[in-house]
């Protein structure tokens, strides 16, 4: 019905992305031009500017533009699990988990001298979210008000903060710069290897998603229609959930906890697209999470240079609004109906 | 033609997390053949469907689907057997259509993209249900009586050789009623579709059920041709109702 006008959307949201990523790039404490970009990938130019593209703006923008979007998608398969639009991984306090168990391994490995390699750290994290979404999991089977079950993702995201807070000043003085910066959420410091890893990881989570889209919209309609057309229900639900596990332990074992992204980007998305299939929402989410970290990276290195804000701080600003707004209209329809 | 089996079910026990509500529940269904299903709230009626169904486990006994032992949670299973329950249906932003074309699922490739023909076939089963005139409204913004007739569209695109209803008409007002169990009717004795349904209109029953099955106190009580069925007597001690009273809201029975 709206076909055409989806595709003109994911065009649009294509163009932002590329041109946010090229701003990311131009922009900074240094000033580079575009021609001195395009130099510094062609191999000439001045090998300090070129080291600086090639070597921490790219790897930066990367990651953003990745992680954005695996956010995103992590935040919309949740939604299609809780069969609520307000689940994501940071307000049911699956992204804290993480970040908790993270900086336990981290903080552990780094005093006897042992760097983890990138693998380990998402290993890690995604032991940290499969916990606490135990959790959150055994506590949604007790209730069913969804505004009550983000609080309860909200408390155990703060008592999973201020484990790691404490954990975190507790750690030799060396481990703690690297630490804290992390543990607020940042996409600074990614080296090209880190990007390269969670590009394979996320690319191949995002394909696995897009795959099942198809029994993800017959699940949507409920789990008894679901089961008569043929999904495993039981191993579609465990399957649901590991794989925006996987997506946002990727996201904090590289860049720490980012919220709102999960619940504000596919709400917007789905608004703009007028849809809930899971065929359009899994890539326009995926684009619209990119776009949204690309900007919320670009102010938070930029606003107030060379202070950098954290991502989260960022994010909140324009992320929390859009959630309140949403609970807001959600209370409103129950008390219609 | 009507002799063969769609269902058939050998001393089934339903229920739930291993209790059986109901036990020994002999039923059967054939090709064009109309099975109603009546008795108290909570008797476990909708247990049967729902277990038929394998939206949930059976505690024991056995079921045949066209034939054969079923596979669930198959291709196969969803192309023979649809279902109808009362579950409140999740569509954000989904237009009536787009509800229905969920039907054609066990017909779609991979990605579940829809074909010509898939497209034909959910304006045919709109058009027969007659709910073709709402195609392009938003499905959560039909009167539950709409969504529920636009639900039995979906599951007639499903093309399937049984269906089984829970409570089809419960939200529908007395035309409505009349006119989709008429389509009942029709697609029974036309396409050869088996119907196990639950209602509670035991009067539209009456002329539209080839065997009526009574459910209550853990088992099948009954089962047999609907004027013997449907009688104020075993109606009024099935229901626990005194006959007096009954007559007062229905009338005696004179015909």
């Amino acid at each position: 019905m709206h076909k055409s006008r989806r595709w003109i959307y994911s065009i649009i949201t294509l163009f932002l992305v590329i041109a946010l990523l090229t701003v990311n790039l131009v922009s900074g404490s240094v000033h580079i031009s575009m021609s001195e970009i395009i130099d510094a990938f062609r191999g000439a130019g001045d090998p300090v500017k070129s080291s600086i593209i090639t070597d921490i703006r790219l790897p930066r923008v990367m990651s953003a533009l990745i992680l954005g979007g695996a956010l995103a998608v992590a935040g919309y398969l949740l939604q299609t699990f809780f069969a609520n639009p307000i689940a994501g991984p940071f307000v049911l306090g699956i992204s804290s988990g993480a970040k908790l168990v993270v900086a336990m391994i981290m903080i552990t490995f780094l005093s006897r001298g042992i760097l983890l390699s990138s693998m380990a750290l998402i290993g890690a994290a995604f032991l940290g979210s499969i916990l606490s979404t135990i959790l959150i999991l055994i506590i949604s089977k007790g209730v069913k008000n969804m505004s009550f079950l983000v609080v309860c993702g909200v408390m155990i995201g703060y008592i999973c903060s201020s484990i790691t807070e404490f954990v975190v000043t507790f750690a030799d003085d060396s481990n703690i710069v690297n630490l804290h910066n992390w543990s607020m959420g940042s996409f600074s410091g990614t080296s090209n290897r880190d990007v390269a890893v969670m590009a394979i990881v996320v690319g191949i989570t995002c394909i696995a998603v897009f795959a099942v889209s198809k029994p993800m919209s017959a699940y949507q309609m409920g789990e008894g229609y679901a089961a008569n057309m043929g999904v495993n229900v039981r191993h579609f639900r465990v399957l649901l959930i590991l794989l925006s596990a996987v997506l946002s332990s990727c996201v904090t074992a590289f860049a720490g906890p980012i919220s709102f992204v999960g619940v504000a980007v596919p709400h917007i998305v789905r608004h703009i697209y007028k849809t809930n299939r899971p065929i359009v929402m899994i890539p326009a989410s995926f684009l619209g999470g990119a776009a949204f970290c690309l900007l919320a990276d670009l102010i938070a290195r930029n606003l107030f240079a060379p202070t950098e804000l954290s991502i989260s701080s960022v994010t909140a600003v324009f992320g929390a609004p859009i959630v309140i707004w949403m609970m807001i209209g959600r209370s409103r329809k129950e008390s219609i109906e | 033609m009507k002799d063969k089996l769609l269902l058939y079910t050998e001393d089934l026990a339903v229920g739930y997390e291993g209790k059986a509500v109901v036990e020994n529940v002999n039923t059967d269904v054939h090709e064009g053949e109309i099975v109603t299903l009546i008795g108290p709230n909570g008797a476990g009626k909708s247990t049967i469907l729902k277990t038929v169904g394998g939206l949930i486990p059976r505690i024991s006994g056995k079921i045949y689907i066209d034939g054969k032992e079923p596979v669930y949670a198959s291709g196969e299973m969803a192309r023979t057997m649809a279902v109808l329950l009362t579950d409140k249906i999740h569509a954000e932003y989904m237009s009536a259509a787009e509800v229905v074309a969920g039907g054609r699922y066990p017909y779609t490739g991979r990605l579940g993209i829809l074909r010509e023909m898939d497209y034909e076939a959910v304006d045919r089963a709109m058009e027969i249900i007659g709910v073709d005139g709402l195609a392009d409204e938003n499905f959560n913004h039909l009167s539950d009586g709409q969504k529920q007739r636009v639900m039995l569209a979906r599951a007639l695109c499903q093309e399937p050789k049984l269906m089984l209803l829970d409570e089809p008409t419960s939200y529908l007002d007395i035309g409505y009623k009349i006119e989709l169990l008429g389509k009942l009717r029709e697609l029974a004795d036309e396409r050869g579709i088996g119907v196990i349904m639950t209602m509670h209109d035991y009067e539209l029953a009456r002329n539209i059920a080839d065997t009526v099955v009574s459910v209550k106190d853990g088992r099948t009580e009954k089962c047999g041709r609907p004027e013997e069925m449907l009688r104020s007597e075993y109606i009024c001690s099935l229901f626990g109702v005194d006959r007096d009273r009954y007559d007062v809201f229905f009338g005696a029975e004179s015909r």
